[in-house]
């Protein structure tokens, strides 16, 4: 029976707009397979895990006083995440865990937050905070070898920049900037992205991605994920796509 | 320069009147405009004005509050529509005042948005707040809860009235200390209830103490971050609460409130908190206890808010859900009930939802017990279906109707009791088709 492990970071608090349902989508689509999906928690002030040991890490957004409260906490960790990544660690980061493994995020009054700089981009917060990017929206991604629509929701006041390798374009919605054509940042073993709803949700492809990169990361022969039904999530995509491209 | 606007504003509501169409808002919208969007500032409001806020409970606590007074002989004036925004009050404000801008009653008791108390109350003179509390809700339209805690504490920095506010809610209490001059700050409280825990059982705000930044340790929580906590370093919790609940006991439903002992109709630990904070205004205002026991113990609803239908001989509860803590609240009543049953879950995306339907990610639906079956319907069918189906439960016993009807008929075709949750612009349509069915003896789609 494989084995996936993941570490859900700061789940405490860094858990807006149903971020922790991709965990739960996780575990379900393993389970499903008989693949057994541990996943456990880390809050600042925990003891320190060995980051390497872990699948994937798994970080979620939050909102502005929840994240400064966890980024010294999350510096304390940068050597241990980045020898996780370094080992092949899947990182999936959704907007405020996207935003700090930049250089740095600077928000609305201007305080700077330092990134773990395990990436170039950075993030800075407009002046006024009734400018968010808010909606819905639909990126277009090549990640898992042919064209997929990844369908979420968007709400971010941070613009972030310098990104060298997007997750997607956009087809519909802001990403990465207000009106941007990219969105999020990505490698081989990161998916960093602004999309919430939680991202899962619509998504099994991404899903499975991340499932058949944890599962087959140490193995010499490629193992092959048992399809599922997703039929509720195709007709759930279906509805969404075309009210939002098909005007 | 005012009666100017005062007259345009009265003549756009015969219009409206005359076209037979709703001046709930759009008054206060156009006066809005003219007056250099300072609308309530038209008006002379002589008599107190109590406001009521918070996330959950708004237009429940208003009403209660309203009868306290009417039933002591007092002529008020409500929105009872629930136009919450400036706009709102302005348009019944206008309504109500004579040519002058001058408005007669003995109290005005306003339901009022979060995000517009310093708005309404810059412009005129605020004699009491009650706040009941803050959650996660419609995030998308009023950016994030901190900004909109910050809103109203900074209204709170200058105040000097009364404050009245939900001491187990730390969202809340934390306004208590915006203004350490105002001397007229009181709490209310609840003692647990039987499904009280120590551990958090919902997805919620507020882990920490806005003062220090130190956890917030909990006796017990109530339902979702409410409960009976303190901050162990700076004191934050710790207060004399003026009217505490007690003797809870939902299956009846009592609860003895200042010592008084009340028998409401509805039978939810957030009901309890309601009625808490209305007797909290009794209290103040000294009404005559006969008076506040007759208003707590026949209050109900009929807006979908657990709201009961009979489809043929199958009886259906309705109850509104706008975030986490309502469906959850829904989810446990149903728990709490023997037997098996079933449920409608009707979710839409419309701009008074929020159009951000991931909120249903921080329901608990692992918790569901003898739920023989599921429709799902509304604008946002699938998502819910989903949402559900990863919870474990198993997706053959979803249906998905997007039209209303036919999930109704869906609903009512099998035996045994019935749920109906809805989210905020799902619920009126959800009455109507329930209300349909009802009548038509489930006829609706021949």
């Amino acid at each position: 029976m494989s084995k996936i492990k993941i570490l859900h970071m700061y789940a405490d608090m860094l858990d807006l707009y149903g971020d922790s349902g991709n965990m739960e989508i996780l575990k379900y689509r393993c389970k499903k397979r008989n693949i057994e999906c541990i996943i456990e928690k880390y809050s600042a002030g925990d003891n320190m895990p060995y980051f390497p040991e872990y699948d994937m890490i798994y970080i979620g957004g939050g909102a502005d006083l929840e994240q400064q409260h966890i980024s010294a906490d999350l510096i304390k960790c940068r050597d241990g995440i980045r020898k996780a990544y370094k080992n092949g660690t899947f990182l999936f980061l959704i907007c405020g865990g996207y935003q700090l493994m930049g250089k740095y995020y600077r928000d609305a009054d201007g305080n700077e937050i330092k990134g773990l700089g395990l990436f170039d981009y950075f993030t800075i917060a407009p002046s006024s905070r009734k400018k968010r990017c808010i909606g819905n929206i639909v990126i277009r991604t090549e990640i898992t070898g042919k064209p997929v629509k990844v369908v979420g929701f968007e709400n971010h006041g941070g613009q972030t920049q310098g990104v060298k390798n997007p997750f997607g374009s956009v087809l519909y919605g802001n990403g990465n900037c207000s009106k941007s054509s990219a969105e999020g940042y990505f490698e081989k073993n990161v998916i960093a992205t602004y999309l919430h709803g939680p991202m899962l949700a619509k998504n099994p492809e991404i899903s499975d991605y991340m499932i058949s990169y944890c599962i087959n990361r140490k193995s010499d022969n490629l193992i092959k994920l048992a399809k599922l039904d997703d039929k509720l999530e195709k007709d759930c995509r279906k509805v969404m796509i075309e009210r939002l491209l098909n005007k | 320069m005012k009666r100017l606007l005062i007259l345009t504003g009265k003549i756009i509501v015969k219009i409206l009147n005359l076209l037979g169409r709703n001046a709930g808002n759009l008054p206060g919208i156009i006066l809005w405009h003219l007056s250099g969007q300072k609308c309530c500032s038209i008006f002379k409001v002589e008599c107190p004005i109590i406001a009521v806020t918070g996330t959950n409970g708004k237009t429940s606590v208003t009403n209660c509050i309203a009868q306290l007074f009417e039933k002591s002989g007092k002529k008020i004036i409500i929105n009872r529509e629930g136009n919450n925004l400036d706009t709102g009050i302005c348009s019944l404000l206008l309504r109500h005042c004579d040519m002058s801008g001058r408005v007669k009653a003995d109290y005005l008791i306003l339901e009022t948005d979060e995000s517009h108390i310093p708005v309404v109350y810059s412009q005129m003179k605020l004699e009491t707040l009650v706040v009941l509390n803050f959650f996660r809700d419609q995030l998308d339209r009023n950016g994030e809860m901190e900004t909109l805690i910050n809103k109203v504490n900074s209204f709170c920095k200058t105040f000097d009235g009364n404050l009245i506010l939900n001491g187990d809610d730390p969202n809340t209490a934390r306004l208590g200390r915006a203004n350490p001059k105002n001397k007229n700050v009181r709490y209310f409280h609840a003692e647990p209830y039987k499904f009280a825990t120590d551990k958090i059982f919902e997805a919620s705000e507020g882990h920490f103490c806005p003062f220090c930044s130190e956890p917030l340790e909990y006796e017990y929580y109530q339902y979702s971050h409410i409960g009976k906590f303190i901050c162990r370093n700076c004191g934050f919790g710790n207060y004399e609460p003026y009217v505490t609940a007690s003797k809870i006991d939902l299956e009846k439903p009592v609860f003895t409130a200042d010592g008084h002992k009340y028998s409401p109709k509805l039978n939810s630990i957030y009901n309890v908190y309601n009625m808490t904070a209305v007797a909290s205004v009794s209290k103040l205002y000294k009404i005559k206890q006969g008076i506040t026991n007759g208003v707590i113990s026949t209050y109900t609803v009929n807006n979908g808010r657990m709201e009961n239908f009979m489809l043929g001989d199958r009886k259906a509860t309705l109850n509104l859900a706008k975030n986490p803590v309502g469906a959850n609240m829904t989810l446990r009543v149903m728990n709490e009930m023997n037997g098996e049953k079933e449920l409608l879950f009707v979710l839409n995306d419309n701009i008074a939802d929020g159009l951000d339907v991931s909120w249903i990610w921080d329901i608990n639906f692992s918790i569901f017990e003898r739920v023989t079956r599921v429709v799902t319907s509304g604008t946002r069918a699938y998502d819910i279906a989903v949402r559900i189906k990863c919870s474990g439960y198993d997706p053959a016993k979803i249906t998905v109707c997007p039209d209303l009807d036919d999930a109704v008929a869906e609903l009512a075709r099998t035996e045994g009791r019935k749920f109906v949750i809805a989210n905020y612009t799902a619920v009126q349509p959800t009455r109507q088709a329930l209300k349909r069915y009802s009548e038509n003896g489930g006829k609706n789609n021949e």
